[in-house]
């Protein structure tokens, strides 16, 4: 238990590092004044240069919500999202976001879904497939560079979509559940894959998700979450040593890590699935 | 594993044999099918039991299809029809993609107007041909108009359907990147839409095809639809089967060739 | 206990399937006005366009003196007659072509170039093979709306769920059963759709020979006015026969929704 602490606000933070992107209180409901529905309740916390931040927690806690937040897709939240102290107010520069949902664009070969942001921003064509290809490498998709999505394995696709986020050199990449599709040891290979890029690239990331074991074979820390309304419960340290591999989910550490989150999570998630049944009760009574 | 190497060895030669088997008795059909036509027709024809003089034999019509395709009244027709058709579908396209992106951004104006377009699009259109007429006159504009109209409804209707088939995060990923409203529309709208488009472009053709055509055929001095009804006055028979054959290979053409356009673009 | 709560909440009126369908309405009614005061202070010239009043006079009219409910009967007995023909021809050439893997094979793309011709074009030459008269009227229809029959039954069939097929192999189906019990009640949705679009095509065939070859039904009638030059009564006519055939068009897709399975 000793690698747990609790959460800090980012002000208190004694780190050296100054922190890249900094949530403050940020909170967020949804409908009318009176039955508002809170999605994210004052949550705060930060990411450091180089670090990799998971949030976890049940569906229903908000993640979404704070992901489009912090990707700059809503405009209007309270509290702050910086980045190098600008608040987020609409997509900034140097966040990339990688989405849930499968967003290769079908029409374009790989090396074009990839070269996109670059030729966004008027790149030469030869520079932006050169750089393009080494991301394409760098998700270890050397080969492909012609064919089309329609072509492609799920998780081949999500690797396309990871490597156009990367092309774009992004300080903080923003991931919401990209794997969420995807079978269980694709995940886990895939996992390898994002935790050797991040160390390549010393990346900046922050994956939104509610997967256990991905968000602590990942991790440095991990943000959980409650049940609506989406509150931090806690912030915990994974001391687990780089560089990683997947091989690090037989390990006791490991185990240690999971059972601990999973003893913060489990309250939630009983919660949320108590609160989706009472709906549908309701939804059933009234025919 | 010796044994499924085996067994996926020898799998594909039997397939490929029953394959090569069926496409040959595809052929046979097709050949007999195409013989029992022939057959049939020359009969009726040279025996004169039914349809005596209605029935040419095929030879006089492959006789009438040289004699059309060495004139130059047909080709000068030929020439007016596809300049008709070919300005209404212009014209018919560019108003429909701005209705159609119209209709499929604004969901109010969708709900509002589309179920309108929507029962009015199979409406016989040749109907509105004495309205054309009293508009733009008797000459190639109402033929033109008419056209337009009858392709506008395709392409306006599969062009709104296809704006809002867009998946939605393909346009947050467009916006997670900065694009600008240009390379928005330029980048991700369009071609995320292009085949619903091209769809419409392609029924788009087809209805401007046919529609200028028998506008041709009740009121025109030019065109094929005009040399139709020429020939039919005429009751000159073998040439008008092979009028109507050709016209059947160009639209048949038109079709494939926009069918293409649009496979080769998924 | 919210979420229930932003369930419960009554959607506004501007969400309503009625109110955007009302203010579309009220738009068209609004033009018609526009042309109204446009057309009486001369800015729109009343030779071309006749007044959206007299149009509306003319309907009493084309109703009382031009004999049009005869007329829809004419054209309604010509589209059912062509429509029912294509159903019972269609229908058992698509359960032949997939029954009968070669022949579907090497006629299915033949039926597909036959729905695209322009088939009514050839109204020519069908007068000379039937006369003129309903015969060519519905013969032309037939021709014209029996490819899409066709087509979706072959589509419905073939898209018959394997699991179901299996379901009838377990339970030692004879070919006959099989169809009757599993593929054919499979596919009736699929069918339905293809006589919809048959059906309509079947419309605009026979309203469109009538039209241009001048004999029977409705079709005529908008030939006869405009022949005339009766402007208002030539708008109202082409008002009635597109009102006519929206309606018919709206009760086949209720229809065809309505055998659509439950989802």
């Amino acid at each position: 238990m000793g690698s747990v602490q609790t959460a800090t606000r980012p002000g208190v933070s004694l780190d050296a590092d100054k922190p890249v992107l900094i949530i403050d209180d940020v909170y967020k409901t949804f409908g009318d004044a009176e039955e508002a529905v809170t999605a994210v309740d004052h949550v705060s916390f930060d990411v450091k240069p180089g670090e990799f931040v998971a949030v976890i927690g049940p569906s229903g806690c908000g993640k979404s919500t704070l992901f489009n937040i912090i990707g700059g897709m809503l405009g209007e939240y309270g509290g702050d999202v910086r980045i190098d102290g600008e608040r987020i107010a609409g997509p900034h520069p140097a966040v990339g976001m990688v989405f849930q949902e499968e967003s290769t664009f079908p029409w374009r070969s790989v090396i074009d879904n990839v070269a996109f942001p670059l030729e966004l921003r008027g790149v030469a064509k030869s520079e932006r497939y050169d750089r393009a290809r080494h991301f394409i490498g760098m998700v270890g998709l050397d080969g492909f560079e012609k064919r089309y999505p329609s072509q492609l394995s799920g998780g081949m696709k999500q690797r396309v979509s990871i490597a156009r986020t990367l092309v774009s050199n992004p300080r903080i990449l923003l991931m919401d559940e990209p794997f969420a599709a995807l079978d269980e040891q694709t995940r886990l290979l895939l996992g390898d894959k994002i935790t050797q890029i991040q160390q390549e690239l010393k990346q900046t990331t922050l994956l939104i998700t509610h997967n256990l074991t991905e968000a602590v074979q990942l991790s440095d820390r991990i943000v959980v979450m409650t049940y609506r309304p989406g509150k931090v419960k806690r912030i915990a340290d994974i001391d687990l040593a780089r560089p990683r591999t997947s091989d690090v989910v037989g390990s006791d550490a490991f185990g240690r890590h999971v059972a601990d989150i999973w003893n913060d999570l489990r309250e939630e998630a009983s919660r949320g699935m108590q609160e989706s049944e009472q709906v549908a009760r309701a939804d059933r009574r009234r025919g | 594993m010796a044994a499924t190497g085996a067994l996926t060895m020898a799998a594909p030669v039997p397939r490929k044999v029953r394959e090569r088997r069926e496409t040959r008795q595809v052929f046979y059909v097709r050949l007999v099918v195409i013989f029992a036509f022939v057959a049939v027709w020359e009969f009726l024809s040279r025996s004169g039991w039914f349809f005596a003089d209605i029935i040419p034999s095929l030879v006089s019509i492959a006789q009438a299809l040289f004699r059309l395709l060495v004139n130059p009244a047909f080709w000068a027709n030929l020439q007016v029809t596809l300049l008709e058709a070919a300005a209404a579908l212009c014209i018919g396209t560019f108003a429909g993609v701005v209705i159609g992106i119209l209709l499929g951004a604004n969901r109010f104006l969708g709900a509002a107007f589309e179920p309108y377009l929507y029962y009015f699009s199979p409406t016989p259109r040749i109907i509105l041909f004495p309205i054309m007429i009293m508009w733009f006159g008797v000459g190639l504009a109402s033929k033109i108009a008419l056209g337009a109209l009858a392709s506008f409804f395709a392409v306006a209707l599969s062009t709104a359907a296809g704006m809002r088939q867009i998946d939605k995060v393909i346009i947050r990923v467009g916006r997670s990147f900065r694009a600008t409203p240009w390379q928005m529309a330029t980048k991700i709208y369009l071609p995320a839409m292009r085949i619903p488009v091209l769809t419409g472009i392609r029924l788009g053709l087809g209805n401007a095809l046919i529609t200028v055509l028998l506008a041709e055929t009740k009121l025109s001095n030019q065109g094929l639809g005009y040399m139709v009804n020429t020939i039919y006055q005429r009751f000159d028979i073998p040439t008008l089967y092979a009028l109507l054959i050709i016209v059947f290979i160009i639209a048949g053409a038109c079709n494939a060739v926009l069918g293409y356009v649009a496979r080769r673009a998924r | 206990m919210r979420i229930v709560a932003v369930a419960d909440r009554r959607a506004p009126l501007t969400a309503t399937r009625w109110f955007p369908l009302t203010v579309g309405a009220l738009t068209i009614v609004a033009v018609g006005v526009i042309f109204e005061v446009l057309l009486r202070i001369g800015v729109l010239n009343r030779y071309i366009i006749p007044l959206p009043s007299e149009v509306l006079a003319a309907f009493e009219r084309i109703v009382a003196e031009e004999g049009v409910i005869e007329r829809t009967g004419t054209s309604a007995f010509e589209v059912l007659t062509a429509g029912f023909a294509c159903i019972a021809v269609g229908v058992p050439l698509g359960v032949l072509l997939y029954r009968f893997n070669i022949l579907r094979r090497a006629l299915e793309d033949w039926v597909a170039a036959l729905a695209a011709a322009p088939i009514v074009l050839a109204y020519p030459l069908f007068m000379v093979l039937f006369g003129r008269g309903s015969m060519t009227v519905i013969v032309i229809a037939f021709a014209y709306g029996l490819a899409p029959i066709v087509l979706k039954t072959v589509e419905g069939l073939s898209e018959t769920r394997s699991v179901l097929i299996n379901v009838g192999k377990s339970l030692n189906l004879s070919e006959a059963q099989m169809f009757w019990k599993i593929l054919f009640p499979s596919a009736i949705p699929s069918i339905f759709t293809g006589i919809r679009l048959g059906w309509t095509f079947c419309v605009i065939a026979v309203i469109g020979v009538e039209f241009l070859v001048n004999l029977g039904g409705l079709g005529q009638l908008i030939n006869d006015l405009a022949e005339r030059y009766d402007m208002p009564g030539t708008y109202a006519s082409i008002g009635f026969v597109i009102g006519i055939s929206m309606i018919f068009f709206i009760i086949l897709e209720w229809v065809e929704k309505w055998l659509q399975p439950a989802r």
